[in-house]
């Protein structure tokens, strides 16, 4: 009986709630809309290379890639760039899948991966020339949207007119570097790394007089490279980026390539090299702690993938 | 009065405001409208069976030939002049239209039309960051389009993009190869000697191809009066094709066709004007400008500047023969050759400039004497002094022995503010000043 009644209650609602929606529904008609061109988006018949990005990160990352000419997703619309070559597209994403993506799932799982990667890539087949002479390689807004420049200069091995000398440490400091880079952002800003970190080079950080420097002077002062030392999340980044793009073996390299000596801002080599190993301290246990992610194994996984491709 | 009158126009708002009929001017809305204008623009460039020649005229000057073929799936294929391989492999890329501020064509991923457009000098020996200056997005007016040709717009550049519909021949003959050799044209370049001539018919013309600003000039004579004619070109499978065609008395002159090329006597054959010629080299303009070597050397005196080139010589088909470009004082990189009149009433200035990064400056350099004007229109250097110590051999030294050679130059006037220096001895060496 009681049950009967509460149902009965429930139906009511129910009935009140629908009366509600169709009051709404009736204040006003939108008359009659005809097809709005371009709406939901540009179309086109598809090809073998929508195909991969739907197959290969659409639905298992819920990642999309825009290769198609788009101005209006370029920051800057006075820019001249072109749209890339479609015989690149799938060699680079691929890349990207290899050196990043698969490192990371096979670490920390695809649910975090899924969570926290960007979701559209946005591909420029030329670099973006500034002004003052310098070239953007990529750009990230809000950890969602990456665009990656100069996707038509992108060569691995396989591809016609590879050169390893040139090309690897091209794909390695352009596209790979970004990725890392841009994503560690997408980390530290869920969760933010621990703030003693911050203390290590306090008196060192050049801000926006970073691009009179080089990576060797950088270096001297405890920097990974030069664009580490104009912010404090710009370091963190930038230190994860060349630990996993460089390797352990590759870092080691670089701290122990710091001369002797004392740096024209008064820090010493044994200074210098004992910062860089506290940043990697701190970054190991922040990814241990933070994402359960063991920073060497993933390092391992990345390096190995990137053996594979120059 | 004037409350009511107030009132009278609030009152007037509200009736307006209380207006709510939908009457358009038109039968079918605008969404209605743009769909169809797309369909139907879609439509004409897939359904063009033998597909379209193109020609673009970049924002930044020139003009490009080029052959599209559209098909419904968004697919186009092309055939470009700008490259041997362009014009011998066909490439396949996407395109599509899409309602924007107007209806527009993009071309969506690289092709060789992007090729004209990529900021990337080394692509197209353009700008840095801006390329040719040309487009692959073109706004598409409905009062350019008749059934045979389609004529767009480009977004950025505003660049001119021509197309009309290709016969089956002219389908076959890119497809057998023919643009590849109508660029046997480009040869023209290999002459060794700066004057180039070729007879067509009763007329015989001086010819100066720019390929990188894609324009061709002519030169003959009148009776004995100079005539020029100077227009842009493109390439396609029948040769080469003027953007204005030259009418000279009965002799009208569209392009040139069935182009040859020598290699072994390096020598250009084509057609043209309803004749068929060589073209040979001569050591002297067809018609000197006189005049044209004491108002090179009067110009900077009266404006104050210089003359500036930024390759030195090219001798003998080599560019920067001296290699100037090599040059180095100190640690300072060559910036540029200068050549300044009137320095003192004794002498002038030909010396290589400097640049230490901040600044440039004068190392050393040669005096030459106020040039001789002679009366067939040469100027003749002679040495009247030094400036600094001069290193005894190398780029400077053999660039001053070479201005200082006795036959002396013809300058030729190549536009407003440059001229080519050109060895009256037998012009196989020149310089350009700008």
């Amino acid at each position: 009986m009681k049950m009967i009644l509460r149902s009965f209650t429930n139906c009511i609602i129910a009935a009140l709630l629908a009366g509600t929606t169709m009051m709404s529904c009736k204040e006003e008609s939108l008359g009659n809309v005809d097809d709005i061109p371009g709406l939901g988006g540009d179309v086109w018949a598809e090809g073998p290379i929508d195909k991969w990005i739907q197959d290969s990160l659409v639905v298992p990352y819920n990642i999309s890639a825009k290769y198609k000419w788009d101005q209006f997703e370029f920051g800057n619309l006075t820019k001249t760039l072109v749209p890339p070559d479609e015989a690149q597209v799938i060699p680079l994403l691929s890349t990207i899948k290899k050196a990043w993506t698969n490192p990371y799932v096979e670490e920390a799982g695809k649910v975090f991966y899924n969570k926290y990667s960007p979701k559209f890539f946005i591909l420029s087949g030329s670099n973006e020339y500034n002004t003052e002479g310098s070239i953007t390689l990529g750009t990230a807004e809000g950890g969602r949207k990456v665009i990656l420049y100069g996707v038509n200069l992108f060569k691995i091995k396989g591809m016609t007119g590879y050169d390893p000398g040139r090309d690897s440490s091209f794909v390695k400091d352009w596209f790979l570097h970004t990725i890392h880079h841009e994503f560690g952002h997408i980390l530290h800003q869920t969760v933010f790394y621990p703030v003693e970190y911050k203390n290590i080079s306090k008196a060192y950080y050049q801000g926006g007089n970073w691009i009179n420097w080089s990576d060797a002077d950088a270096r001297r002062d405890g920097f990974i490279t030069a664009y580490s030392s104009s912010a404090f999340d710009e370091d963190f980044v930038e230190m994860i980026a060349m630990m996993l793009t460089e390797g352990k073996a590759g870092f080691e390299k670089i701290v122990n390539s710091i001369p002797e000596g004392t740096s024209p801002s008064g820090v010493t080599k044994a200074q210098a090299q004992a910062a860089l190993r506290q940043k990697e301290a701190i970054i190991v246990a922040y990814y241990k702690n933070t994402w359960k992610i063991d920073f060497y194994s993933l390092q391992n996984r990345v390096r190995t993938s990137m053996n594979k491709l120059f | 009065m004037k409350i009511s009158f107030l009132h009278l126009l609030l009152l007037t708002t509200v009736f307006f405001s209380c207006e709510n009929k939908d009457d358009t001017v038109f039968e079918e809305s605008a969404d209605v409208r743009l769909n169809a204008a797309l369909a139907s623009y879609e439509k004409q460039l897939v359904e063009a069976p033998y597909g379209w020649n193109a020609v673009i005229y970049p924002g930044g000057g020139g003009s490009y030939g080029f052959y599209f073929k559209f098909d419904d799936k968004n697919r186009v294929t092309m055939y470009s002049d700008f490259s041997d391989a362009s014009a011998a492999k066909p490439k396949e890329s996407s395109y599509r239209l899409k309602a924007m501020q107007t209806p527009s064509l993009i071309f969506d991923t690289y092709s060789y039309l992007h090729v004209l457009a990529d900021p990337d000098e080394e692509v197209n020996d353009g700008v840095r960051g801006e390329g040719l200056k040309s487009d692959f997005e073109f706004s598409i007016y409905g009062d350019s389009l008749t059934a045979d040709r389609m004529a767009f717009v480009g977004r950025k550049n505003q660049s001119r993009l021509v197309l009309t519909k290709a016969t089956q021949a002219q389908a076959t003959a890119y497809t057998n190869g023919d643009l590849a050799k109508a660029l046997l044209f480009n040869n023209i370049a290999k002459y060794i000697p700066y004057f180039k001539r070729v007879t067509l018919g009763a007329n015989t013309y001086e010819i100066t191809v720019n390929q990188n600003a894609r324009t061709v000039k002519l030169t003959w004579l009148n009776g004995s009066t100079p005539k020029t004619f100077t227009t842009s070109y493109y390439l396609t499978p029948a040769g080469v094709a003027f953007v204005s065609p030259l009418v000279n008395g009965s002799q009208t002159i569209t392009g040139f066709g069935n182009i040859t090329w020598n290699a072994n006597s390096t020598q250009l054959g084509f057609s043209g004007g309803g004749a068929t010629g060589t073209v040979v080299s001569a050591i002297k303009p067809i018609s000197v400008d006189l005049a044209a070597s004491k108002r090179w050397w009067q110009t900077p005196i009266e404006s104050g500047g210089d003359w500036r080139s930024a390759t030195g010589f090219h001798v003998n088909g080599v560019d920067d023969a001296f290699k100037v470009a090599d040059l180095k004082s100190d640690e300072s990189i060559f910036a540029f050759y200068v050549y300044q009149p009137g320095v003192s009433a004794r002498n002038d200035l030909f010396a290589p400039i400097f640049y230490d990064g901040k600044s440039i400056f004068l190392d050393y350099g040669h005096a030459p004497a106020p040039p001789t004007f002679t009366a067939d229109g040469r100027a003749i250097f002679s040495p009247a002094g030094t400036y600094g110590t001069i290193p005894a051999a190398g780029a400077a030294a053999e660039s001053a022995k070479l201005l200082y050679d006795p036959s002396g130059f013809y300058l030729i006037q190549t536009s407003d503010e440059t001229y080519d220096m050109v060895s009256a001895k037998d012009a196989k060496s020149w310089i350009t000043w700008e």
